[in-house]
């Protein structure tokens, strides 16, 4: 109760010192808008579905994009967690990879998809499918032997073995690589719909920037920001903290 | 003496040896034997040396036996369970399960390690269910049989429970019910209750031995605790270290359910202490020596040979 008061005490401080520093007139309304008309900007946006539009169509982009990577890093995760050759082949040019900013591929992807979907989903792939494979395969290899041993004997076999045992069991790690995977596809995908200009909550920001509608610009910002926080709280936290649940890794 | 409390020698290592093949024989109630090892070896490269960890191991097993192997550590009694169950290759030799011989793991030989092994993510019942599962029983009943086996292991409120949720016992309890509702030919059991406290232990003797009287498996279980292996077995097969070898065999032939505290189990144990003791000290002086290893090894194996046959005459 008491970080509530505190956290909205702060918000509306927040708040009043930005309307006073626009009301000090220092700056240009195009430079710094006053929260008013943020706050009017938003729900014009969603009154005239401009905003939803954008949302709907960038989160399908990251829907694809993020779902390929999850389906594909955890396939390449299990393969170089569990066979020798891929790990000395592939796992450390994963690794190598990974340091490059996701960004870096705008120029390929722009050459092999052209300006569209397509490319922006490319990047969103790319932004999430290193950590999540990074991260299966840190998992697979803590799998304690002991589960498969037991599993062995229990009659798993292929593919069963890895889908009873060795993906569960690691579970934990790659929900963590997801969460990453998740927060880097995220920026990949602003990125991508800043620079390649076709719909989306970037375009609607750049048009903002066009426009000098500043105002539109930190509207949008704040939509991203929800949405960051909606699907770390209503997703990830959930899974998170059901895993700890099961594992007993919560304090009681 | 030996008739009075019930011991039995019946094979020394000697003997086994010189057998040779075994004879490939209908049991005592006509029946092929459920597992028979026949000359088994292992050994594991260390840096320098080659360990003999099991040595021409040759081994029977009927029907409805419960055997308890016993051995110092590190004497390849694990080994040995491992090879059994298919969990690890034998440099020579052949295993029997039935009329087959084993080649990899099978769910008719389901082995409860010392850790219980349970799956994290499942809860009790779905923990109970997996074997089952993968050989593809319907869902229904495959609750059902979890539930009658979780039933016989007295955790039927814990059915939803998380793994992490159980005393150490009850984990055990729940890789006992996780294995028998395989329904399998045998239980291999490498020292599952040395982890737990004493108590805990007793209890789990006295469980034991009941499912055992209620389904009549065949057991297999390791274990380094003698008063365990005499509470629990009708054969206790001693295997002594580097080589590892069969050194001797014991029936015990007490009524069950057979109480650890019992007069006549520790009088058992006693006696079987004393075959084991010269391995212990084997095994001491190997732990407290290590640079002189190999030296020690040569010394350990002349006495050992030397104290069979002192040994014998219990």
């Amino acid at each position: 109760m008491q970080s509530i008061l505190k956290r909205t005490i702060f918000y509306i401080l927040f708040v009043g010192l930005w309307e006073g520093l626009f009301r000090l007139g220092i700056w240009p309304e195009y430079v710094l808008p006053s929260p008013v008309s943020v706050f009017k900007t938003l729900i014009h946006g969603f009154q005239n579905h401009t905003f939803l539009i954008g949302i709907a169509i960038s989160m399908k982009r990251i829907a694809i994009g993020y779902g390929i990577s999850i389906v594909v890093g955890i396939f390449l995760g299990l393969l170089i967690g569990r066979v020798r050759l891929f790990e000395e082949t592939l796992g450390s040019f994963f690794s190598g990879l990974q340091t490059l900013p996701t960004i870096c591929w705008l120029p390929l992807s722009l050459l092999w998809f052209g300006l569209n979907d397509r490319s922006i989903i490319f990047l969103v792939f790319m932004g999430a499918v290193l950590s999540i494979t990074i991260a299966t395969d840190a998992g697979v290899k803590s799998v304690p032997s002991l589960y498969i041993r037991a599993a062995k004997t229990m009659g798993a076999k292929g593919w069963k073995l890895y889908l009873e045992v060795i993906i569960p069991a690691a579970l934990p790690h790659i929900v963590t690589g997801m969460k990453q995977g998740w927060s880097f596809a995220w920026r990949s995908l602003m990125a991508g719909e800043l620079l390649i200009v076709c719909l989306g909550l970037g375009h609607l920001m750049m048009i903002g920037r066009e426009l000098n509608d500043m105002s539109q610009v930190i509207a949008v910002m704040i939509v991203i920001i929800v949405i960051g926080i909606l699907v770390d709280r209503f997703f990830f936290v959930k899974v998170e903290q059901r895993i700890r649940e099961r594992w007993g890794l919560t304090k009681r | 003496m030996s008739e009075s409390v019930g011991v039995e020698n019946l094979i020394d290592a000697e003997r086994i040896k010189v057998d040779g093949e075994p004879q490939v024989s209908p049991g005592t109630n006509g029946a092929w034997p459920k597992l028979r090892v026949q000359h088994v070896s292992k050994t594991f490269q260390s840096k320098n040396e080659n360990v003999y960890v099991l040595e021409d191991i040759n081994l029977e097993i009927q029907q409805g036996e419960f055997v308890c192997i016993v051995g110092p550590s590190g004497c390849g009694k694990t080994t040995l369970l491992n090879i059994v169950a298919g969990l690890e290759n034998a440099d020579s030799g052949v295993v029997w399960a039935d009329d087959h011989k084993i080649n990899g793991a099978g769910t008719d030989r389901v082995v409860i390690f010392q850790e219980a092994a349970l799956f994290p993510w499942l809860n009790v019942v779905k923990n109970v269910e997996f074997g089952l599962k993968l050989k593809g029983v319907d869902g229904k009943k495959r609750r059902s049989i979890a539930l009658e086996y979780l039933k016989m292991v007295h955790l039927t409120k814990f059915q939803h429970a998380h793994v992490h949720e159980l005393s150490g016992g009850m984990k055990q309890r729940v890789a006992i019910a996780r294995a028998l509702a395989m329904n399998p030919e045998m239980l291999l059991m490498d020292e599952p209750f040395s982890a737990l406290d004493a108590q805990t232990r007793w209890i789990l003797h006295y469980e034991l031995q009941n499912i055992w009287l209620k389904t009549r498996k065949t057991i297999l279980f390791v274990t380094h605790n003698i008063r365990e292996a005499v509470c629990l077995a009708d054969r206790i097969i001693i295997l002594s270290t580097s080589p590892g070898r069969i050194k001797k065999e014991f029936r015990v032939e007490l009524p069950r359910p057979r109480d650890d505290n019992d007069v006549t189990v520790a009088e058992y144990s006693t006696r079987i202490m004393k075959e084991l003791k010269s391995e212990i000290t084997k095994v001491m002086k190997c732990e407290m020596d290590a640079d002189s290893c190999v030296e020690c090894d040569i010394k350990c194996t002349t006495e050992a040979s030397a104290k069979t046959d002192i040994g014998g005459g219990i």
